[in-house]
């Protein structure tokens, strides 16, 4: 083993975490990433092996929800290596230094680490105002994306309003605030990890994936890695017997919610929600929306806030209606006035044609074919 | 006169910028901005109100439980939903491991490094350190050993050449006073907090669902079913977890951050004499202990004025207003008026410099946060605020733990308004709470145990049974203070909403009579030694625990 | 020649071939289940009790709405394949009214609707309005197939040709935008059929040409003008008194 390797096991028994235990947190990696069994060794290596590559961590239009969930990482003292793997060098959140200190950490990688390190995006990304509703250091959050994720090896736009605008952009969006992907666009691998946070857990993974094979796992449509969010909730989900026995819970409290019936008619989003939630759950594993009796709200979605709101009804009413315009509000209502309007319209027809005289007799249907050649 | 500017101030929530004139070594003048704006107040109008709370939720991942129960509350006191005991008893739980964990979190992870010489530690003995660590706790991981293993581990970081988040910072600063030893002590419980912190909160995933950003709540009551009888309830088994939890909260509080604040805070004892701020101080009081409105409240709500702890006044919620005389917004009837939040208005308009800049213009408009005002008065909020009421209304607990760190200390009453006295509020208001949090939990039990499982007020669940326009408020004691939300509800939807937060009390700028904001008063007479690494501004505006996603929203 | 007949005369003329009655009512007949079943879909109730390993009533619903979706799957593509196959008045150009003569009959049409006019322009298949109504039917036809098929791609099990309409999903903005358009559609589907229904059995009096029968015999009863003219009166002669 190379000494880089025994610094690193050193390292890992003065924490208490023996060599076993690494592996073993390996493997479960390997397989949280789907990878084959074999790979494991690799990443084992990787992590161990590698230069500590340099990570940037920006905040704009935040919450700070994604860096508290990322302290939450899982597999504890491992995770903390994970940490310890990169060389976070700007994180307003953690770091030590503070004004032209912190600006010249930030300014010292982008300009010596140019294309060599990770960028991670918390929060949207303002334009109306020139910026001006966020500014750091006296610049617009754009401007400090655009040369900051402009020069990174990769982004990985962390949560919701990174990944798609999030709260900030919903309706009637005050800030103009965009995603990473539409405020920069172009940059080299961007990877949205969203959720209202990010769960830990896919943190971790996608680090080490990228940490181990230096590129990212495959995307959907919407720019997510597969592995997270390759499923709806609703197909992996714990009350999926009770969905399709058609048992749900009517109301907070009830018989069904105790025993942990479906929450469909509460309004979960789980079927038409995207994640792992079901199978990696959040904070080791202790638990998650659904599993707690709440309905899963959609938090991992595009434009959650407004295409999965109201969120106590599974289904979005017509937008810019308001609460309580369900489509099935709307929709008998236009229903009934539809039959309403051809009522009235029989009845006038049928007064008129009463009051005319009466014309002669329509011709009888005792009449000749058409024939072959007539005119239409 | 020296002017400088401190943008980002890091290790805070947020984004806060703090511009000071310094002369003679000690801060003359200061302006605190924050320059983030989301406009979650405008998003929320039109919307469901049920749904309110999980947009306000997301104001903070930090705080993350308190814009959700003070959302809950505005909305159930507007339609007049009450929520049962049990619902009760789990938010006081979920409210309480809130505090614990960021209290704790704040103190290592985000102000600790003020106080703290990382690069001192290295000089560190082991054996002294033990020594040191086993005289003021009887914490079993304080041996020669470990020490010297949290030393060896500090080494291989800084030798391998990568300071990443430690780097650049203020290392070897006179204003630095703790021998190597504590030092090296404190860098070993900033790693310990770390675990400590991802482990306890699992109380939130337990009763919440996930932290951050719990999914629990319900306008009328909590979503958490409770059922002994049942494995998707809350059981005794579930109970059990949240008990162990609980216990090993309070351990690390009562056995490491207290020893540590009392250890810290006798090298600097100077500090109690800076960072004094406005005076007054305003508390909304916290933790029901009873169903209804008028519920008696663990920690009591009260007004001081003028640092007088011989008088607490009533909370009187119509007194409070919001202005933006100096906040990049405007208002219908004039941007000189002073707006209770029913009649609150959220219209940004921005009038500062266009980024890039270097300077704002101090003089005019200069901050994304409002001037919130009690009776026209400055208020601070927060940990301090909540022990000085309620050691002023003869709160047994909390006046039996100040005099024993008064004492301790060797200081006065009057050391705590200072800088160092939201440390130490801070931290005996965790073990005050990290005490409580098993009776609460008892309470629970008993409930369950006499088969009351009511979780959830349904009558009100629907908006039909609401009246057609009505108006709310919550008030929350949220880890960082005095959190109010005001919601007005028009045919089923949110007409107004308003939120007026701890770090928009504490943060905001001046007023129309030019009154300054708590920051900006307790920075006056800080003193700095070196303009290019003020690192005591740092030390008295983490003293306030910053947030400002909260403080704007 | 037919000139040389009055023009009073009726004549019986295959309007609609099987295809286009086999499609007509198996379509008719799958939106009615599927709109029930799609009812019960997004308000399931009364609940069941019992061991949900031993009840499958959502599952079973959904699979009626699914098999249902495959009859009215192939009931569209093959009402519109005979768009092209069929006789002339099963034609495209009957649904869209690409035609000048079309085009302009619509007016007179829909003025016969708000009683403007005291008999419409008498086309024999369908009328321009109807048409233009149909297309528009039509079109929301592929909605509900792109959107239901969006909705069932993403859970087809792997390896399932539905997977590969998962690319639809981004289409129809995510999958809870296809799901409320797939549930709003619906309701215009029963609003048409609404209309439907009643303009079927107005025309069926107003013209007395078994409009309503023929959609189960294929053969109309309409006047010989018609035949000759097929609507072109109205828009030449402007006679409102028809
Ligand atoms: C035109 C006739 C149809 C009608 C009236 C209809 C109606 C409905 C309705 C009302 C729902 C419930 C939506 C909600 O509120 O959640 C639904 C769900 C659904 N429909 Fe249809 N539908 C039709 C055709 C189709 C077709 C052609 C498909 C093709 C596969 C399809 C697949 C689905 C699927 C996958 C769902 C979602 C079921 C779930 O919740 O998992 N539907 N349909
Ligand atoms: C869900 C219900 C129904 C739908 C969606 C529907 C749809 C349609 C469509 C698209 C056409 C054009 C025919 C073609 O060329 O394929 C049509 C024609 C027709 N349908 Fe229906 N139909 C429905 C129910 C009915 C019912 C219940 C009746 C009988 C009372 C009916 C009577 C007719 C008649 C008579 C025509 C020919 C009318 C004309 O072209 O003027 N339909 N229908
Ligand atoms: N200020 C503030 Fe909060 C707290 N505590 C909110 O109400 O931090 Ni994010
Ligand atoms: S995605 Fe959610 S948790 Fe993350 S910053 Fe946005 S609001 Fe906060
Ligand atoms: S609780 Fe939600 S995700 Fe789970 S089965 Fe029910 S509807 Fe699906
Ligand atoms: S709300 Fe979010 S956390 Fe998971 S269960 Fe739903 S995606
Ligand atoms: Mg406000």
């Amino acid at each position: 083993m190379s000494d880089r390797e025994n610094w690193f096991i050193d390292e890992l028994e003065r924490r208490g975490v023996s060599r076993r235990e690494f592996l073993g947190f390996c493997t479960v990696m390997t397989s949280a990433l789907a990878l084959p069994a074999a790979l494991s060794a690799r990443v084992a290596k990787a992590i161990q092996g590698a230069e500590k590559p340099v990570l940037v961590w920006l905040e704009f239009q935040d919450c700070c929800g994604n860096t508290e969930s990322f302290l939450r990482a899982a597999r504890p003292t491992v995770a903390d290596i994970v940490l310890d793997t990169l060389s976070v060098d700007y994180h307003e959140t953690i770091m030590a230094a503070a004004g032209t200190q912190a600006e010249e950490a930030l300014r010292t990688v982008v300009g010596d680490k140019k294309g060599q390190y990770l960028v991670v995006v918390e929060g949207s990304i303002p334009t109306f105002e020139s910026g001006a509703y966020c500014t750091i250091g006296g610049r617009a959050a754009i401007d400090i994306a655009r040369e900051v994720c402009g020069g990174a090896a990769a982004t990985i736009a962390m949560g919701t309003c990174a990944a798609y605008g999030g709260l900030p952009a919903a309706a009637p969006n005050p800030t103009g605030a965009l995603s990473v992907r539409d405020a920069v666009p172009g940059i080299k691998n961007l990877v949205n990890l969203p959720a209202c946070p990010a769960n830990a857990e896919n943190i971790t993974a996608l680090l080490v994936h990228y940490l181990t094979f230096k590129y990212w796992p495959p995307l959907d449509e919407f720019g997510r890695p597969l592995f997270a969010y390759g499923q709806l909730i609703h197909d992996n989900c714990e009350r999926r017997a009770h969905y399709d026995a058609g048992q749900y819970v009517e109301a907070w409290g009830d018989e069904g919610h105790r025993t942990g019936y479906c929450l469909y008619k509460m309004g979960c989003k789980g079927p038409v929600t995207f994640q792992n939630c079901p199978r990696v759950r959040w904070n080791e594993g202790t638990n998650w929306p659904i599993g707690c009796g709440h309905p899963c709200v959609g938090c991992a979605e595009p434009d959650f806030w407004d295409k999965m709101t109201p969120f106590y009804n599974h289904l979005q009413g017509p937008p810019f209606l308001g609460p309580g315009y369900t489509v099935d509000r709307v929709g008998v209502a236009a229903t009934a006035g539809i039959a309403a309007a051809f009522a009235t319209h029989g009845l006038i027809s049928y007064i008129k044609r009463s009051r005319e005289k009466p014309e002669p007799a329509p011709a009888t249907p005792q009449s000749t074919d058409a024939k072959k050649g007539d005119a239409v | 006169m020296t002017h400088i500017v401190v943008d980002p101030v890091t290790r805070i929530e947020g984004h806060l910028r703090i511009e000071a004139e310094v002369d003679g070594g000690k801060v003359q003048d200061a302006w605190s901005s924050s320059t983030m704006f989301r406009g979650i107040e405008l998003i929320l109008q039109g919307r469901d109100p049920r749904d309110a709370w999980v947009f306000t939720q997301r104001i903070c991942g930090v705080c993350t439980t308190v814009h959700a129960i003070a959302s809950i509350r505005a909305v159930e006191n507007a339609i007049g939903a009450v929520p049962p005991p049990n619902a009760r008893l789990l938010r006081n739980l979920i409210i309480a491991m809130q505090a614990v964990q960021d209290h704790v979190v704040h103190f290592y992870h985000l102000h600790a490094l003020d106080w703290v010489d990382i690069v001192s530690a290295l000089s560190a003995n082991p054996a002294r350190t033990s020594s040191l660590a086993e005289s003021i706790s009887d914490w079993p991981l304080s041996s020669a050993k470990y020490f010297a293993g949290v030393r060896d581990r500090l080494k291989g970081f800084v030798e391998r050449g990568q300071l990443g988040p430690f780097a650049n910072a203020y290392w070897g600063h006179p204003a630095y006073k703790l021998p190597p030893e504590a030092n090296l002590m404190a860098v070993a419980h900033y790693l310990e907090a770390l675990d400590w912190q991802r482990e306890v909160i699992k109380v939130h995933a337990i009763l919440g669902g996930k932290n951050p950003h719990l999914q629990s709540f319900l306008v009328g009551g909590m979503a958490t079913p409770v059922d002994p009888d049942k494995q998707s309830s809350l059981n005794a088994d579930t109970l059990a977890s949240v008990r162990a939890l609980i216990t090993k909260a309070h351990d690390f509080v009562a056995r490491v951050y207290i020893p540590d604040v009392l250890a810290v805070a006798s090298f600097y004892k100077d500090w109690a004499g800076y960072g004094a701020g406005v005076g007054n101080y305003l508390v909304y009081g916290e933790y029901p202990e009873d169903e209804g409105p008028t519920a008696p409240l663990f920690l009591p709500p009260g007004v001081i004025r003028g640092r007088d702890l011989t008088k607490v006044e009533r909370l009187d919620p119509s007194q409070i207003t919001e202005m933006v005389s100096h906040s990049w917004y405007e208002y219908d009837g004039g941007d000189g008026k002073a707006l209770h939040p029913f009649q609150g208005e959220t219209r940004p308009k921005y009038t500062g410099p266009k980024p890039p800049y270097d300077r704002l213009d101090t003089a005019a408009k200069y901050s994304w946060l409002k001037s919130p005002r009690y009776a026209g008065l400055p208020m601070e909020v927060g940990p301090l605020s909540r022990m000085l009421v309620a050691y002023a209304s003869g709160h047994a607990r909390v006046k039996e733990l100040v005099g024993t760190v008064l004492q301790k200390l060797n200081v006065g009453p009057e050391a705590l308004f200072s800088t160092l006295g939201r440390v130490a509020a801070r931290a005996i208001e965790t073990l005050v709470l990290a005490e409580k949090q098993g009776e609460w939990l008892d309470q629970l039990a008993a409930n369950m145990a006499r088969h009351d499982l009511r979780t959830h007020d349904n009558a009100k669940w629907d908006p039909s049974s609401w009246p057609s326009d009505a108006t709310g408020a919550g008030f929350h004691e949220a880890p960082r203070g005095a959190l109010g939300h005001w919601v007005h509800i028009r045919n089923g939807a949110i007409a107004n909403y308003q939120c007026i937060v701890p770090s928009t009390w504490n943060a905001g700028p001046r007023d129309a009579s030019s009154q300054r904001g708590p920051y900006e008063e307790a920075l006056i007479g800080t003193p700095v030694a070196d303009p290019a690494k003020p690192v005591e501004i740092l030390r008295t505006i983490h003293s306030f625990d910053p947030c400002l996603a909260c403080g704007v929203h | 020649m037919i000139q040389d007949q009055p023009l009073a005369e009726t004549v019986r003329v295959y309007v609609w071939e099987w295809p286009v009655r086999v499609c007509h009512w198996l379509i008719a007949g799958s939106i009615a289940v599927m709109a029930v079943t799609g009812l019960y879909i997004a308000n399931p109730g009364p609940i069941t009790t019992g061991l949900a390993s031993q009840r499958s009533l959502m599952g079973l619903v959904k699979l009626i709405h699914y098999s249902t979706a495959i009859v009215f799957g192939i009931a569209v593509i093959s009402r519109i394949w005979w768009m092209f196959a069929g006789n002339n008045y099963a034609r495209w150009d009957k649904f869209v009214p690409a035609s000048t003569k079309r085009w302009k009959a619509l007016g007179p049409t829909l003025g016969y609707y708000l009683f403007r006019l005291r008999k419409p322009p008498g086309f024999v298949g369908h009328n321009p309005l109807a048409g233009l109504a149909y297309t528009i039917v039509f079109a929301v036809y592929l909605i509900m197939l792109g959107t239901g098929l969006a909705m069932y791609s993403v859970s087809a099990h792997v390896g399932s040709p539905l997977r590969w309409f998962t690319f639809l999903v981004p289409w129809f903005g995510g999958l809870s935008t296809a799901r409320w358009l797939h549930h709003g559609f619906m309701w215009m589907l029963i609003g048409f059929a609404v209309h439907h229904v009643y303009s079927a059995v107005l025309m069926s009096q107003v013209e007395a040409n078994a409009t309503v029968e023929s959609i189960f015999s294929g053969y109309k009863f309409v006047p010989r003008e018609d035949l000759v003219y097929s609507g072109y009166r109205f828009i030449d002669r402007k006679d409102t008194r028809g």
